[in-house]
């Protein structure tokens, strides 16, 4: 299991399109990823469970991974997250 | 599966959901809003308005009846004062006057010293001390949420886990199409009401939305109707959607009553495995069915059990006989 904390920085956050994104690239893996926001935990390959996060500029998320290519995982989806999903 | 743990709630939020359900009335505007209340318990105030603050169980909503404000208006302006006073130095959440009674304008005074809010109801005290003490109970009570589905199916609540893309919410789909009732997909918040009782709904941004692979998101109520949808239902069934695995056994007479776990809650589980030709919508109505008639006292497995073992006591030699003895010259 590979857990990270990672913050949304660009200034739309979390929205529609990154959302897709981020779903379409946890899927290429096998691992299982879960995102959790304060109270919240939810399946990082379901869109609904993403947009559900309604995770704004500066929100905090820990991410888990749990699986074989749970490092590979890890890093591309933390690249994601840092590079603002290629938002300003 | 994550737990959700509520320590505290704000007196705003307490506010807001209050108002228009229980005919909560503010005197303060947002005065004390951001003060948390932190358990489902109310304390009448009597005892500490009357000087005795040992053991006053502060941290709870205070509640002011007919006694408190009786009592308080017995006494003279200074004293009426100082007692509330003796009540606004403890770290109270908030205060609530029963019976549309409106707050003593010491009250109003100390409310802006103190930074506490004061709240009106309608009710009478025992009405309001039960709507109140119903709904703080239930925004304290252990939450999870879970990823899987939630489907009413002919009034029994069968929630649907298994890995992703494995097909949960496309059996959602075509069960809805079929007339039953969608609860939640993806998300379903978990809410244990009671020793052996969970209660599911889903989240309020994704309500009744769903995602379907290759097509995306589809609103289920605006294509299917309201009666497509319910807000909240008793999970009372676990379906686990499994790629189907040649070396995992799975029951094959069903008097092995498998249960799992969510919360402490024991309920009954199917593994179900995903094969070519194997309608799931079909066989989760049959699920649901199937555990009706068991609630209502008839176990199928159990009577085919008995049936055969009444079979090996006769034991004539012969293993079956045809199903009827005679087709009465009936050739149809």
């Amino acid at each position: 299991m590979v857990k990270r904390k990672v913050k949304i920085v660009n200034r739309a956050g979390l929205h529609t399109r990154p959302a897709a994104m981020l779903v379409k690239i946890a899927s290429k893996y096998k691992s299982q990823f879960f995102i959790s926001k304060d109270d919240y935990r939810i399946n990082g390959k379901s869109i609904i469970g993403v947009m559900t996060l309604a995770a704004a500029q500066g929100t905090e998320l820990d991410l888990d991974f749990d699986g074989a290519d749970e490092h590979t995982m890890a890093d591309e989806i933390c690249v994601f997250f840092e590079r603002g999903f290629e938002e300003t | 599966m994550e737990l959700i743990n509520r320590d505290h709630i704000t007196v705003e939020f307490f506010f807001n959901r209050t108002k228009d359900k229980f005919k909560i009335t503010n005197f303060t505007g947002e005065r004390g809003f951001t003060r948390k209340i932190k358990e489902p318990n109310l304390h009448r105030p009597g005892l500490a308005l009357a000087g005795f603050v040992d053991l006053f169980s502060y941290s709870r909503i205070q509640i002011f009846g007919n006694t408190e404000i009786r009592y308080l208006q017995s006494l003279d302006s200074g004293k009426r004062r100082s007692a509330l006073e003796g009540l606004c130095r403890f770290d109270i959440p908030c205060m609530i006057i029963s019976n549309g009674i409106e707050p003593f304008p010491e009250m109003m005074e100390l409310s802006e010293i103190f930074d506490i809010a004061i709240f009106g109801s309608p009710d009478n005290t025992t009405r309001l001390n039960f709507f109140i003490s119903d709904f703080l109970n239930d925004q304290f009570l252990p939450q999870e949420s879970i990823h899987g589905s939630l489907i009413d199916v002919y009034g029994v609540g069968i929630l649907f886990t298994g890995q992703s893309s494995v097909g949960k919410s496309e059996v959602a789909l075509d069960l809805v199409e079929r007339g039953h009732r969608l609860v939640a997909d993806d998300v379903v918040i978990a809410t244990k009401k009671g020793e052996g009782l969970l209660m599911g709904t889903g989240t309020d941004i994704s309500k009744h939305f769903m995602e379907i692979r290759g097509l995306g998101l589809i609103n289920v109520e605006k294509i299917f109707g309201i009666r497509s949808i319910r807000y909240q239902k008793r999970i009372e069934v676990v379906v686990n959607l499994e790629i189907w695995d040649a070396n995992a056994e799975y029951t094959r007479t069903g008097l092995d009553d498998s249960t799992t776990t969510i919360m402490e809650v024991e309920l009954p589980y199917v593994r179900l495995p995903i094969v070519p030709g194997k309608n799931i919508t079909v066989i989760t109505e049959v699920i649901a069915l199937n555990y009706l008639l068991k609630h209502y006292g008839y176990d199928s497995a159990k009577v085919f059990q008995d049936r055969l073992a009444r079979k090996l006591k006769e034991a004539d030699g012969k293993s079956f006989s045809r199903g009827i003895d005679y087709f009465e010259h009936d050739f149809e």
